[in-house]
């Protein structure tokens, strides 16, 4: 049986991945993909930590709710940079640095 | 003379005319336009003259007029002004205004085109202004201002054409010379206030004025104000002469006279002959009864010594003005020394008939100036054209200058007919008069001025000669203007015998003479007869001596290397001694002081500066580094910390997001690690 602690070494290895995209990425989709290895990394967490729970299935419940939330933030997410790129013909959030205008 | 019955305010408000007619001349070519100068000038000097007559013709000899305001007072002491006609003021304001009226219509053709014309009538103007007042004034105080201010305006003129260095130099000498006798005047003044506590001439020295009421005690000077040793007395009149030495030109402050020649003919006719070196003699007559013995002694001396001086030079000179201004300084110190053996009458006479023929001489003397300067501008030539030796033959040329400047040279040498003679008869006869009752050396003082007037007639005679007889030297010199000439033709009138006296031979007879007080002297019946005889013989004598020598162009002159040529020639090297004696120390002392000044004054200031400099180098240093420092260091680190918080605020997300991360991260070290 693979013990816990590898799944929360690969999570933390996963979120870790995706901040660094998250910060440093000079591409808002990159950054997006950071975000959701961030969020893959949690999910993971959720469904190796579920293994307790085998009565209620609350993690994989919540694993699940989450993909959802993630999808639908994705969807949102990747609206916006598209009018980002409209308003500002970059998606580079290092360029982006005016709320005015 | 009762026929002019004005009453005494009348002749007052009258004198005020003639005193300030002339002088509104200057505000109203100041104030108008300069071409009307000749007009203004001449109608108020006329209004002047006019004024002065009716004065003189309703004064001399009827009445004393003495009127006056309060002026100022200080504390309790009252001051006033006013003026004083007797027969001596009158006399002088008539012989004032007369001469400047002629001197002003000869003026016209004699300056004409000077660029400066209108500032010439103006300061004539004043001149005549400050003479009229110094005569008419009433007290000694005004009689100083007015002195003072007939000393400025001399200056004024003299340097009339002051772009020539010696005109300016002139004007320089004659004013400071006359300072110095200012001084005196001032130390006579204050002697006679402290003493008297008055300047009122009426109150001083009338009959039974302050002075002779004021007795000597044991050497003490009493007066009903004040006492002091009695030798204050002939202080005071010593330092009155002093004044009067340096206005009449004096032995030893007569050397600016000559040197003032350097001013129009004109300005030296008005000045220098009739009016400024008057004022000396005129003082002298205005405060006679101050003087005591010793101070008469030593005015006699003077006179007497500056007479045969300036006589003694005249013999030598060679330029046409000079000659006649040191006939000028001689005929003065005449006048002086009348005035010091008592021979008042004697004394004024002479400075009347004087006035006429030195003025007379002068402006011929300018006429022969002008036509010569004329002919020189026109055939441009170069030559001095004032050197008598350059001149001769001019009678032909020049006739009506030649005729009256032969009158007045008469009445100079004292011939017969003539007004001098008249005049300086009465000098010398009265001189012969007072030596008979003295021993000792005052037995010499008539024959000086004997032999002096004789010395007269050989530089006159050798003046006239030479200028006018010979060959002619230029061809085409014409008659100066009728302006000039109709001038010269009127002042010979007063040359003449029949101006002053009824009878040619004897002075008692003359109007002037009196009018006036006389010499307290015993009369010798005789030598009323012989000495004019004498006199008059041996001047003839010597005007044909001098005609012998000088008539006829002849070479044989007078050798002139000798010493005492040159001794004459360079006028008894008194220039060049006064040039040694006062000049060059006050060079040097002026030099010393300027390097003390340059030295010691100056180093100490910039030492102190330099001080001061350092000092204030420090403070600012401290103030840039220290002071300026600290608030420039708060300054920075509100920047600087401003600079650190703006960073954070960047707009970018990922630094956003990277601070977010930092914060947690510390927080999570701080809460679980530490």
């Amino acid at each position: 049986m693979i013990p816990l602690s590898h799944f929360m070494l690969i999570s933390a290895a996963l979120f870790c991945i995706g901040l660094y995209a998250v910060l440093t990425k000079r591409n808002a989709i990159q950054v997006l993909i950071g975000i959701e290895f961030m969020i893959n990394a949690a999910i993971l967490n959720f469904v190796a930590f579920g293994r307790l729970d085998k009565l209620a299935g609350g993690g994989q419940m919540f694993a699940l709710f989450a993909i959802v939330l993630a999808a639908a933030g994705v969807a949102v997410a990747l609206a916006i940079i598209l009018n980002v790129y409209k308003h500002f013909k970059t998606i580079n959030p290092e360029k982006i640095d005016s709320l005015k205008n | 003379m009762e026929i002019l019955n004005f009453s005494a305010k009348t002749l007052c408000l009258l004198s005020l005319v003639a005193i300030l007619a002339p002088f509104l001349t200057f505000p109203i070519i100041q104030l108008g336009k300069k071409s009307i100068g000749a007009t203004v000038s001449i109608s108020n000097i006329t209004i002047s003259f006019i004024a002065s007559v009716v004065i003189f013709l309703s004064i001399w000899n009827v009445e004393v007029v003495h009127w006056q305001v309060e002026w100022f007072s200080i504390g309790t002491r009252l001051f006033t002004a006013g003026v004083l006609l007797n027969n001596l003021s009158v006399l002088m304001m008539v012989l004032v205004s007369g001469i400047s009226l002629l001197v002003h219509i000869y003026s016209l053709s004699y300056m004409k085109g000077d660029g400066n014309i209108h500032k010439y009538w103006a300061y004539l103007g004043l001149f005549c202004f400050s003479m009229m007042g110094l005569v008419v004034a009433d007290s000694l105080l005004l009689i100083y201002m007015f002195w003072e201010l007939v000393g400025f305006f001399s200056f004024l003129l003299i340097g009339f054409w002051f772009t020539k260095a010696t005109a300016s130099q002139a004007a320089k000498k004659a004013f400071i010379m006359n300072r110095i006798g200012d001084i005196g005047f001032l130390i006579g003044l204050i002697i006679i206030y402290t003493q008297f506590g008055t300047f009122d001439i009426v109150e001083l020295f009338g009959t039974g004025g302050l002075i002779d009421s004021a007795s000597i005690i044991d050497g003490v000077w009493i007066s009903s104000n004040s006492e002091m040793p009695v030798i204050w007395l002939s202080v005071a009149g010593i330092a009155f002469f002093i004044g009067a030495i340096a206005k009449s030109a004096q032995f030893p402050l007569h050397t600016w006279l000559p040197d003032a020649m350097a001013g129009p003919t004109s300005v030296s006719s008005l000045i220098h002959a009739a009016t400024m070196v008057a004022a000396g003699v005129f003082l002298l007559g205005r405060i006679y009864p101050l003087f005591d013995t010793l101070v008469l002694n030593i005015i006699t001396i003077i006179g007497v010594f500056t007479a045969f001086m300036a006589a003694t030079i005249a013999l030598t000179q060679n330029d046409i003005k000079r000659i006649l201004a040191y006939s000028t300084i001689s005929q003065l110190g005449l006048m002086i020394a009348a005035m010091g053996i008592g021979a008042y009458g004697a004394s004024i006479f002479y400075l009347a008939t004087h006035a006429f023929f030195k003025c007379l001489l002068f402006l011929a003397a300018g006429a022969v100036i002008h036509r010569l300067n004329h002919y020189k501008e026109h055939h441009n030539l170069v030559f001095d054209h004032q050197d008598i030796r350059l001149m001769g033959g001019l009678r032909k040329q020049m006739p009506i200058s030649f005729i009256t400047m032969c009158i007045a040279a008469a009445a100079l040498a004292g011939l017969p007919f003539t007004s001098g003679f008249l005049s300086k008869d009465a000098i010398l006869i009265n001189s012969f008069e007072w030596a008979q009752g003295y021993h000792g050396f005052k037995k010499l003082v008539p024959y000086l001025l004997v032999f002096t007037s004789w010395l007269t007639v050989f530089y006159i005679a050798r003046l006239i000669f030479k200028v006018f007889l010979g060959k002619p030297r230029y061809e085409g010199i014409t008659e100066a203007p009728s302006a000039m000439t109709r001038v010269l033709v009127v002042l010979a009138f007063f040359c003449l015998f029949i101006a002053f006296s009824v009878n040619p031979l004897s002075y008692e007879g003359s109007w002037i003479f009196e009018g006036f007080i006389k010499a307290g002297v015993k009369r010798f019946d005789d030598l009323h007869v012989i000495i004019p005889a004498i006199v008059t013989f041996v001047s003839l004598a010597i005007v044909f001596f001098a005609y012998k020598i000088y008539g006829r162009n002849s070479p044989k002159t007078f050798p002139d290397n000798g010493f005492i040529y040159r001794f004459s020639n360079r006028a008894w090297y008194l220039d060049s001694g006064y040039n040694l004696l006062f000049v060059r120390p006050t060079e040097a002392i002026s030099r010393l002081s300027y390097k003390f000044d340059r030295l010691i004054i100056d180093g100490i200031v910039s030492f102190l500066s330099l001080i001061v400099k350092n000092l204030a180098a420090i403070s600012n240093w401290f103030d840039h580094y220290i002071i300026d420092g600290l608030v420039n260091g708060i300054a920075s680190l509100a920047q600087k910390t401003g600079d650190l918080s703006r960073k954070f605020q960047s707009g970018k997300l990922q630094h956003y997001l990277i601070t977010m991360l930092t914060v947690v991260v510390v927080f999570f070290i701080l809460t679980y690690f530490i």
